[in-house]
């Protein structure tokens, strides 16, 4: 592959496919079932599941984190997990965090690193994959935040912050550099401000009008439940795996 | 005792002997292979990314900012202590002509290494210890990993050349000082009446070809040394493992190798 190449969405079929891949974990994760799941660009996928740690195992092997497990007789994985057209088990570690780099997250715990002030965590992600000038990396990351809700980009410790603002600067730095797959674990706490939730799903749509496509896990159904449109896949997470 | 319960205990005995074994060097391989990854990434410049040089900016400016002062007071009381003595009881003795060649070959090029390698570990090093500790067992590091952003490359990779590059700018701070002092302290007491210039020149004059390369390598790999054992102790921790565990176990692998670097250099120029 030449180095300046750029994926356009016309290049893969699908932003994330995973073709009954099997995935190799232990008995308390991610069952060791098939799975299967194709999102196209701006689709978005529905996942309900109540345990956290599955969530977040099936997040890990949508970003190939978590391998596909061998299989005993030919050596090769059992099925494939690609992104963007490309499979994860066929890329060197190198274009594989490439690869990452193009994915907004939403984890559980947030992962704020605590050395760090508020805006670089934010633009923490974007200054590594991007070589994007850093006063446009601000002005961007204002404006999300702006539309958030904050005054601007915060600029205190991550653990100085209130939990909303937290919650707030998750999503900036979720749609910082225009992702081209958002893998969303619980993004709305329905206890939330209503605006929160507003300006989360403007964003959301907006992102997908672009052509990102969207896996948004929750715990319950009532989570997507004003943003849920028929057509759109809708899974459950399980001991029996990803059940439609 | 029967034959079951004996093997039993020769087998635990046999099994703690392997596991002692087979711990003691894993470590030691795993610093050599994260040091040939540390010098292999900083040879690419496509790994000098905007989050590694802040990276390295800042645990410089921690480790320059908050190691210079204590260098300075340790450089000190070592001028006033160590080289005032030297010169006075080697005037005494009549051997005063060997002051140059016993500061060169005891402060500099023993001393000064050591002590600025063990300042740079209680300074920064165990800072560096707890911070990637708890990056660690908080599943930080995991998160960025997800994120695709190598922890080995923007934590471990910027922080071992800030302290490489620490370890000789304090070293050579540490000995100009030192120096400086010893000779403050003898002329004030009137045990040298020849001039710095001259003394510093004894010094010099003394030094053999192999010191110009082993005493800046003593200091930048003692530095070297330290932070890449403080950042792979950090992320080498378990669940089990809490502040009283690693603190320990990273201080006093920090330690050995600091020894380790300064005994090797030694006997590799030594033998040259």
């Amino acid at each position: 592959m030449v180095e300046n190449a750029t994926l356009s969405e016309g290049d893969y079929g699908f932003v994330l496919k995973l073709d009954d891949a099997v995935p190799f974990s232990d008995s308390t994760g991610l069952p060791s079932v098939k799975y299967n799941l194709s999102l196209e660009p701006g689709e978005c996928v529905f996942v309900e599941c109540r345990d956290s740690f599955r969530a977040a195992q099936f997040t890990d092997f949508c970003v190939g984190l978590l391998p596909v497990k061998p299989d005993p007789s030919t050596g090769k994985g059992q099925g494939t997990v690609s992104c963007m057209g490309l499979n994860w088990a066929e890329l060197d570690e190198k274009r594989a965090q490439a690869l990452r780099g193009r994915i907004g997250r939403i984890t559980d715990d947030s992962g704020w690193i605590d050395l760090y002030e508020m805006h670089m965590n934010i633009l923490w992600p974007s200054l590594h994959h991007s070589r994007t000038s850093y006063d446009k990396l601000v002005l961007e990351a204002v404006h999300l935040a702006e539309s958030f809700g904050l005054p601007g980009l915060p600029t205190q410790l991550p653990e100085k912050l209130s939990l909303l603002d937290r919650k707030r600067s998750e999503y900036v730095r979720t749609f910082m550099n225009r992702p081209s797959l958002l893998l969303l674990e619980n993004p709305i706490n329905l206890g939330g401000p209503i605006e929160l939730y507003n300006a989360f799903l403007t964003e959301l749509t907006a992102a997908r009008e672009r052509g990102c496509a969207v896996v948004w896990i929750g715990s319950e159904r009532s989570a997507w439940a004003g943003y849920a449109r028929p057509g759109m896949q809708r899974f459950r997470l399980g001991s029996n795996g990803l059940v439609k | 005792m029967n034959f079951s319960e004996r093997f039993a205990v020769i087998n635990s005995g046999l099994a703690m002997l392997g596991r002692f074994a087979r711990s003691q060097p894993r470590f030691f391989l795993v610093m050599i292979g994260a040091a040939w990854g540390v010098v292999y990434e900083t040879l690419r410049p496509s790994s000098w990314r905007r989050t590694v040089i802040i990276e390295f900016r800042r645990n410089l400016r921690q480790l320059v900012g908050s190691g210079f002062f204590s260098v300075v007071v340790v450089a000190v009381i070592t001028g006033l202590g160590l080289v005032s003595q030297a010169v006075y009881w080697l005037g005494f003795a009549g051997m005063a002509q060997m002051t140059g060649s016993l500061l060169s070959s005891v402060l500099l090029r023993e001393i000064a290494p050591i002590l600025v390698g063990v300042i740079l570990l209680g300074r920064s090093g165990m800072l560096m210890l707890t911070e990637m500790g708890t990056l660690t067992t908080s599943g930080r590091l995991n998160t960025l990993n997800g994120m695709g952003i190598d922890p080995f490359l923007v934590f471990v990779v910027p922080r071992t050349i800030a302290t490489t590059v620490s370890g000789i700018t304090l070293g050579t701070i540490f000995s100009v000082i030192a120096l400086g002092m010893g000779y403050v302290a003898c002329w004030m007491k009137g045990i040298v009446t020849s001039s710095i210039w001259s003394f510093i020149f004894d010094v010099i004059n003394s030094m053999e070809p192999g010191d110009y390369v082993g005493i800046p390598l003593k200091f930048l790999l003692s530095g070297a040394s330290v932070g890449l054992c403080c950042c792979l102790s950090g992320m080498d921790v378990t669940a089990e493992d809490n502040l009283t565990t690693f603190m320990p176990r990273g201080f006093s692998r920090g330690i050995m190798s600091i020894l380790v670097i300064n005994v090797l250099i030694d006997i590799i120029l030594g033998s040259l």
